[in-house]
């Protein structure tokens, strides 16, 4: 789902490029590369490689400090439902889910597989 | 499409009510031994959306199909939620999901709803239950590979289709204070009295005339203004910081930018633009519905280049810009723009027809 909101999040930025605003054509396209390098995590994390575990939780934490910094700024940022539940509580979700040991996940899984 | 409408408020309350209740219940029932975690998430959230739907239904009770659809809807959902041993849980789970995500699509573009917080959230729920329900578990073999096969599609196509419909919807039916995308109007009375009409005159009048030096932007960059993004675009405003830090309130003599088109005879300038210090503090409206002030709203913005775009409905921005909401502000044109002279926005045709003179 993250993977898709950025995706989503680049190909917007794609009108304005169109319309002369080089940087932001840059940052879309960049935007999509970090949909794509959160997919393969997403993967990653899926086939339980251990790094992409690590990285997938570096990364939410990174996505819930910025949100926390814009959220405490006088800037205007959007606090709504919407933006509390995809900067916010995804980021977290993800973190409280892949906290787990991923042993535990396993040996549950084959347990209901039994 | 950013704001809760008053008649769904109700619904954001029913699901977080039934949040606890969803995972309390699964708790007394000791499902975390029967099932996956993957079909406890999609049950709870399904739980979440059904309450939501029947929280609508009381103030929807006269749109009689409406309400109809959202008990049925409610029904089926919390229903399913509480079926998750059922043999055809997934198919009846996900042929639920997709046609009430099909449905409320069909009701935007029919225009029978304009989308708002409580609803993109509702469709995000049910999308990450979507793929909660058509996740294969480890080592259950059948239709392990559809399953897969659905996942990588159905999601990602669903998500992508429900995002923009909302979007285009919202931009091209945006209600009345939202005239265009991403600035909010000031709310003033519906027809200019006399007195304002004469008003908004004065403020025209004063403003074009102590600009009119400015048409030279040598003597507007020796005054301090600045160009505040990108010059490749149409046109630009240029910002004079001393005047935004100094919090001249509509000063016709102190505007705090200036707006040019970028021509290939180079800057000409259409107008003037003030802006009040604090977001959300309207200015001073003089000339009523003439003269309302805007601001602009969920904007993505970047330093790099200082350049804009818009906030996607699910509330991202691209990677290097941040969401931010610009303080109120009043154009006044100078040029004959058929928008009128304190129009939100410069006609493209007037900017196009200097660059080509």
């Amino acid at each position: 789902m993250q993977s898709l909101f950025w995706l989503i999040a680049g190909i917007s930025a794609v009108p304005f490029a169109l319309a002369g605003e080089v940087y932001m054509g840059v940052l879309g396209l960049l935007t999509m590369l970090l949909a794509l390098a959160t997919l393969v995590l997403g993967i990653g994390v899926l086939w339980r490689r251990r790094r992409a575990r690590a990285l997938a939780i570096a990364l939410e934490v990174v996505c819930l400090a910025g949100a926390a910094l814009l959220l405490i700024l006088p800037i205007g940022f959007n606090g709504g439902v919407v933006s509390l539940m995809v900067n916010v509580a995804l980021p977290i979700t993800v973190v409280v889910l892949l906290r787990k040991d991923s042993s535990q996940a396993a040996s549950q899984e084959s347990r209901l597989a039994r | 499409m950013f704001d809760i409408a008053p008649d769904h408020a109700i619904g954001l309350s029913a699901g977080l009510i039934a949040l606890p209740f969803a995972l309390l219940g699964l708790k007394l029932r000791g499902a975390g031994r029967l099932v996956p975690g993957t079909v406890l998430g999609a049950s709870v959230l399904m739980t979440v959306s059904g309450a939501i739907h029947l929280g609508l239904v009381w103030t929807h009770r006269d749109e009689t199909i409406t309400a109809a659809l959202f008990v049925m809807n409610g029904v089926a959902y919390i229903a399913l939620s509480q079926m998750y041993t059922w043999r055809w849980w997934r198919p009846a789970s996900a042929a639920l999901i997709t046609a009430t995500l099909l449905g409320y699509l069909g009701y935007i573009v029919l225009n029978f709803d304009t989308p708002d917080q409580v609803a993109i959230a509702t469709k995000l729920v049910e999308l990450t239950a979507l793929g909660l329900v058509l996740v294969p578990v480890r080592g259950v073999r059948p239709w392990r590979r559809l399953r897969w096969s659905a996942l990588g599609v159905a999601v990602p196509v669903l998500t992508v289709v429900t995002v923009a419909t909302l979007w285009i919807d919202t931009l091209a039916r945006p209600d009345a204070r939202h005239v265009h995308a991403g600035a909010i109007l000031q709310q003033t009375n519906d027809v200019a009295t006399p007195d304002q009409v004469a008003a908004a005159q004065r403020l025209y009048d004063q403003t074009a005339a102590a600009i009119a030096p400015y048409r030279d932007w040598r003597k507007a960059w020796a005054a301090g203004y600045r160009p505040g993004g990108s010059q490749t675009m149409p046109s630009t405003h240029w910002m004079n910081q001393r005047y935004v830090d100094a919090g001249y309130v509509m000063d016709p003599q102190h505007p705090q930018g200036l707006v040019y088109a970028n021509t290939k005879h180079g800057p000409v300038l259409l107008g003037a633009m003030f802006q009040m210090k604090r977001i959300g503090q309207f200015g001073p409206d003089p000339g009523g519905p003439h003269t309302a002030w805007h601001q602009h709203e969920n904007i993505c913005f970047t330093p790099f280049g200082i350049e804009f775009s818009l906030m996607t409905p699910t509330a991202t921005c691209p990677v290097g810009s941040i969401d931010i909401s610009a303080s109120p502000m009043l154009h006044v044109w100078i040029v004959d723009n058929p928008g009128g002279r304190f129009a939100v926005d410069i006609d493209d045709k007037v900017v196009k027809k200097l660059d080509q003179s």
